[in-house]
């Protein structure tokens, strides 16, 4: 039976966001670093504005809220859900004030699109951003979605064990890395921290390779190498890494998004000295299969068109582009008008089921993820086998990921209800997409893009776009970042309220 | 002046499992890399 909500129901989850709600406003003091370093005073009092609603809002909630109540996992997801909404929107209000988008609506859009690692943009013009405005756009997707705005909180702020354990489900994140929490989190930022500096010395070195002057390719190399690994996507120009047309910054990009893809577990195993996972790992295997197999396919497509011609054009544009939709990442180097005028249909919606499957669980990267895909292929092996062999064998699965796993019934389930879900609210999106007059595969390209929290984008993402598909497309990457149970967790509580009311 | 000298050797043995863990995953980047490349090289050669 499901038990009525309470107030003290509501002040468990308040006052546990005013927490993270304060670290909001400590952490947008960080682009003001910025802004001073490259003299845009002009830009501060945005930033100040933003820091001082977050302190209003936080300490509304933390005095009126304050209850000394353990979380359930109830109050965990809806913390979650809710969190995921609130920190994007107060990170907007410097983005709106400093005329980074057209209007409050976009720079939610934007925000929201940071935070969750996504990288659609609506910003106005990228180019002549000033750099502290740039820097957060990019600082919020390596903190939402590089290491997760929950595990930034219980590292700093520390709160008890359970409701950590809880709060990181809400995050839609795995809690096995090391018995304490607040351990693991400090481990999953050190391992996030380990490759932003790698990968700010790869494309950095690239960047001056390429000509770009010192100054300019630590700060492009250090944006880039930030959402690279956040599988996030935001670029410094507005061509994204089109603009700099070298090789070597697109293979920086391909180091940084594929590590960025996979399971922290993983990289903790191997960094811990269990290097033989990395060969061993399902997860992994199963990710360098679906790239094989998308790059050929894309490669061999665009190559049939005479679209390129050469072995290493089909590597720079085909495999790239696999290889940003497999990892959720979104960086690109042809631009979104030749994706949606020039591409073939077939290349477009090969790179969505790419979209759609998505990285490795517990990873940076979103979509369905490639465990519950590996999960799933095994299960219906395992139908097969038994419909084949006699009703009296025994059919026994197992699959290795960081152990020896066994495939039982429940981690089946598990897979297939996240799969399932995902696919509902893709349909949901192409369907809305497709009713405001785009073509069916463009529709399937941009929403997948969305709810996987990608960001390549078929030209469909922009300021000009009618609002509903807007809120439609914020929703759905706000929902495919907490794997939609935490939303469906905040729908029910909501209407747990309108039923039945909030008991004293 | 209380700094310690840097011994290289110290280094890497007390860092081995991390630095081998870098180079591993750096290792399975390269192989995808490679593989796809090579797909994408052979597929231009059949092609003409």
């Amino acid at each position: 039976m499901i038990l009525p909500l309470t107030r003290e129901d509501l002040k468990v989850i308040g006052y546990n966001m005013s927490k993270i709600v304060y670290l909001i406003g400590v952490l947008l003091f960080l682009p003001i670093i910025v802004a001073v370093i490259y003299g845009e005073f002009d830009v501060i009092p945005c930033f100040l504005v933003g820091i001082a609603i977050a302190f209003i809002f936080g300490s509304l909630l933390h005095h009126f809220l304050k209850t000394e109540k353990e979380m359930e996992l109830k109050h965990a997801l809806v913390m979650a859900a809710l969190i995921w909404l609130v920190a994007p929107l107060l990170a907007s209000v410097p983005i709106w004030l400093a005329n980074a988008t057209a209007s409050y609506l976009d720079a939610s859009f934007e925000s929201i699109s940071g935070f969750t690692g996504t990288g659609l943009t609506l910003a106005t013009d990228i180019d002549h951003l000033s750099h502290s405005i740039n820097f957060l756009r990019h600082f919020l997707q390596f903190l939402g979605d590089g290491i997760g705005i929950i595990v930034v909180s219980l590292s700093i702020l520390g709160t008890t064990e359970m409701s950590s354990v809880l709060a990181f489900k809400g995050e839609a994140k795995d809690v096995g890395i090391r018995p304490s929490i607040v351990r693991t989190s400090r481990i999953i930022i050190g391992i996030a921290v380990t490759f932003l500096l790698i990968g700010t010395i790869l494309f950095t070195a690239a960047g001056v390779y390429a000509g770009l002057d010192p100054g300019t390719a630590v700060f492009d190399g250090l944006n880039h190498s930030m959402t690279g690994y956040a599988t996030g996507g935001f670029s410094v120009r507005s061509q994204n890494l089109l603009y700099y047309h070298n090789v070597w910054i697109e293979v920086a990009a391909i180091v940084i998004m594929i590590i960025g893809a996979l399971n922290f577990n993983l990289h903790y195993a191997v960094l811990g000295g269990k290097r033989r996972e990395i060969l061993r790992n399902m997860e992994v295997r199963v990710l360098l299969l679906f790239l094989v197999v998308f790059g050929m396919f894309v490669s061999a497509n665009l190559l049939q068109l005479n679209l390129y011609s050469s072995g290493e054009a089909l590597f720079r544009k085909g495999v790239f582009h696999v290889i940003s939709a497999q990892t959720t990442t979104g960086f690109q180097t042809v631009p979104s008008s030749i994706l949606m005028f020039v591409w073939p249909v077939l290349s477009i919606l090969l790179l969505s089921i790419a979209m759609l499957i998505g990285g490795c669980a517990n990873s940076t990267s979103g979509g369905i993820k490639l465990l519950r895909v590996g999960v799933l292929f095994k299960s219906l092996v395992m139908d097969i086998k038994r419909a084949l062999l006699p009703k009296s064998a025994v059919v026994k699965g197992s699959f290795h990921h960081i152990d020896d796993v066994p495939l039982t019934d429940t981690v089946v389930k598990g897979a297939a209800v996240i799969a399932l879900s995902y696919l509902i609210l893709f349909s949901f999106g192409t369907m809305i997409t497709v009713a405001h007059g785009y073509s069916m595969e463009d529709s399937m390209f941009e929403t997948s893009s969305a709810l996987s929290n990608v960001g390549l984008s078929s030209g469909i993402t922009s300021p000009a776009m009618p609002a509903t598909l807007k809120v439609t497309y914020m929703f759905l990457m706000w929902a495919g970042k907490l794997e939609i149970i935490a939303i469906f967790v905040l729908i029910g509580f909501i209407i747990l309220a309108l039923r039945k009311g909030i008991r004293k | 002046m209380g700094l310690r000298k840097f011994s290289l050797r110290a280094f890497l043995k007390k860092n081995f499992d991390f630095i081998t863990g870098i180079l591993s995953e750096a290792g399975l980047t390269a192989v995808i890399m490679g593989v796809t490349l090579v797909i994408c090289v052979l597929l231009a050669l059949i092609s003409q």
